[in-house]
């Protein structure tokens, strides 16, 4: 009860943040843990469309991906992209998303292969993913860089 | 740890397009159940521990045999074991180096080589289409284009494929001989385009993506049955809340097509285009929501329930818990059905050598819209799934029924 309480608050506050949503003009993309304005990479390299919008602590860059596949990237006001998350009929390009942490999750998926649902975490990472033919959703976060006050829940 | 690796690490998976497992095509595990079945369209499936008992014991995952043979050519066959059943996929794959036949891979439209990258929740699998002629019980499918995972002959990978994550192109990673996909629809990505990612054009040294055409394209091979083409029937008896070592039943193909595969007085549970219908569960309306074999577990969000210690997808609470929820088709149907979540390490440790546990349950990660009805909810029930546009004396596909 306590902690659907607080998260009811949070939600609150990140609804009236998102109610003032200002769609900024498109910027430069990073994958998981590289600074938001870095590189111009994903968008680029995963040949999307991007639209980016402010809430209350973070911005979302969302990109749309030639395969139908919507790829958000999270980034802190001032800094590094601290969780991506996708959903739609293909996977996203995990190598890009995820960045420096692709390795992670291929060495934690390669010691226990499965097919629909799969959750891994180590000390930096969290990676959660769930697809069947023509339907995925997943998302990969850094616990440590959730700016304080985000849900797990809000990053979809 | 025990040999299940499914809770026997802190990275954990679920058991989708495949089971887990290796080795090589081998004799199942004698079911302790007889076989019920007979008939020309019953195939015998069961819940064993895989292809791979001794390394890789998989958990709640459903399997049969296949015989695939040359196209035209009934002399050149070869019967493959622990082929995983899928009603949430469409069409035949197998691991290729299970399989001593020598089968014609089929050529895209610019008449090189088409190749197909499979994607998971955790990776890839990647191999050529090839045709092949299909008989399982007394039924045959021709011609039927199935994909072949692993194929040596098709060794690069695309970086648009690898970049889902791990390959599972070999047995010991896919975990099953093959998969037998015989969902509610047909072709395996009758809407993808030419970013869809699923089709490629290979040569000898290089592959690009291309439009499969929809005849070229893996196909579910119940389709091509001569008759009882209309969907399939699982059945499957009701497990024991401890779970049990083995569990046999039956892959019965048609519906409403032979005595033994009558509709009945089942409630229908018609579907949209993506395979789904919709959960009520816990004031939440899952509208993404379906039944699939290929799952081992009951796959949804709650919270309040704890997940496993370090095996985060799977849910641990203290004792049985007993859930209800409300599964209404597109047609409007409802039927409220019951489910228990147990604690899935208990549950394996009281007995690790059990492969049916109808109490696994786990968290359907980054989804607040789904419900994943898998293995355990077939325990115990005869559920069937009609293929989209085929009719029964019950409806019309694409429907579940139970």
């Amino acid at each position: 009860m306590a902690t659907r309480s607080i998260r009811l608050i949070e939600r609150l506050v990140l609804c009236a943040a998102v109610l003032a949503v200002a769609v900024l003009p498109a910027q430069a993309r990073a994958a998981l843990g590289e600074p938001a304005a870095s590189a111009s990479r994903d968008a680029d390299e995963l040949h999307g469309a991007i639209k980016s919008t402010q809430r209350s602590s973070y911005r979302v860059h969302e990109i749309r991906l030639p395969s139908g596949t919507i790829l958000r990237e999270f980034s802190t006001l001032d800094g590094p992209v601290f969780a991506v998350a996708w959903n739609g009929p293909a996977m996203p390009n995990l190598r890009q998303a995820l960045g420096r942490y692709f390795d992670d999750y291929v060495r934690a998926a390669e010691s226990n292969h499965g097919r629909r649902h799969f959750q891994m975490q180590n000390d930096r990472f969290v990676m959660q993913s769930s697809g069947r033919m023509r339907a995925f959703s997943g998302r990969a976060f850094l616990p440590g860089a959730i700016p304080a006050g985000v849900t797990v829940d809000e990053l979809q | 740890m025990s040999g299940w690796r499914a809770f026997g690490a802190w990275a954990l998976v679920s058991l989708g397009l495949a089971g887990c497992g290796g080795g090589s095509s081998g004799t199942p595990a004698a079911p302790v159940t007889p076989p019920v079945a007979a008939a020309a369209n019953v195939v015998d499936v069961h819940v064993d521990a895989g292809p791979d008992p001794v390394n890789h014991p998989t958990i709640n995952t459903l399997y049969t045999t296949v015989t695939v043979c040359v196209p035209g050519n009934a002399a050149q066959c070869q019967r493959i074991d622990h082929i995983q059943v899928d009603t949430q996929s469409y069409g035949l794959r197998l691991l290729a180096p299970v399989l001593t036949l020598s089968l014609p891979v089929s050529k895209a439209t610019d008449g090189n080589s088409l190749v197909e990258c499979t994607q998971f929740a955790d990776g890839y699998s990647w191999g050529p289409v090839a045709t092949a002629d299909i008989q399982i019980a007394g039924e045959m499918a021709a011609a039927v284009p199935i994909q072949l995972i692993g194929s040596a002959n098709f060794s690069t990978v695309p970086a648009a494929c690898s970049s889902a994550g791990p390959a599972e192109n070999t047995v010991a990673a896919f975990g099953a001989n093959g998969i037998l996909g015989i969902g509610a629809f047909v072709q395996d990505c009758p809407g993808c385009d030419i970013n869809s990612g699923a089709y490629y054009s290979c040569t000898p040294t290089a592959c690009s993506p291309i439009v499969a055409t929809l005849n070229s394209q893996v196909a579910n091979p119940v389709a091509f049955f001569a008759g009882d083409n209309n969907g399939v029937i699982i059945t499957l008896p009701a497990v024991a809340a401890a779970g049990a070592a083995t569990v046999s039943g039956s892959l019965i193909f048609g519906v409403d097509t032979q005595a033994d595969n009558a509709s009945g007085a089942q409630t229908v549970l018609t579907l949209n285009s993506g395979a789904d219908f919709t959960t009520a569960f816990n004031g939440q309306t899952l509208t993404r929501s379906f039944i699939d074999s290929g799952s081992n577990g009951i796959y949804f969000n709650d919270s309040a329930i704890p997940a496993c210690p370090n095996q985060a997808v799977f849910y641990c609470p203290p004792g049985n818990l007993m859930f209800t929820a409300t599964l209404t088709g597109q047609n409007g149907t409802s039927t409220t059905q019951s489910f228990v979540v147990a604690n899935a390490r208990s549950l394996q440790n009281a007995n690790p050598s059990f492969t049916a546990l109808p109490g696994v349950a786990g968290t359907f990660v980054a989804s607040s819209t789904s419900f994943d009805w898998g293995l355990p909810f077939f325990f115990g029930r005869r559920v069937a799934t009609v293929i989209s546009g085929d009719a029964t004396s019950a409806g019309q596909g694409p429907y579940v029924a139970f």
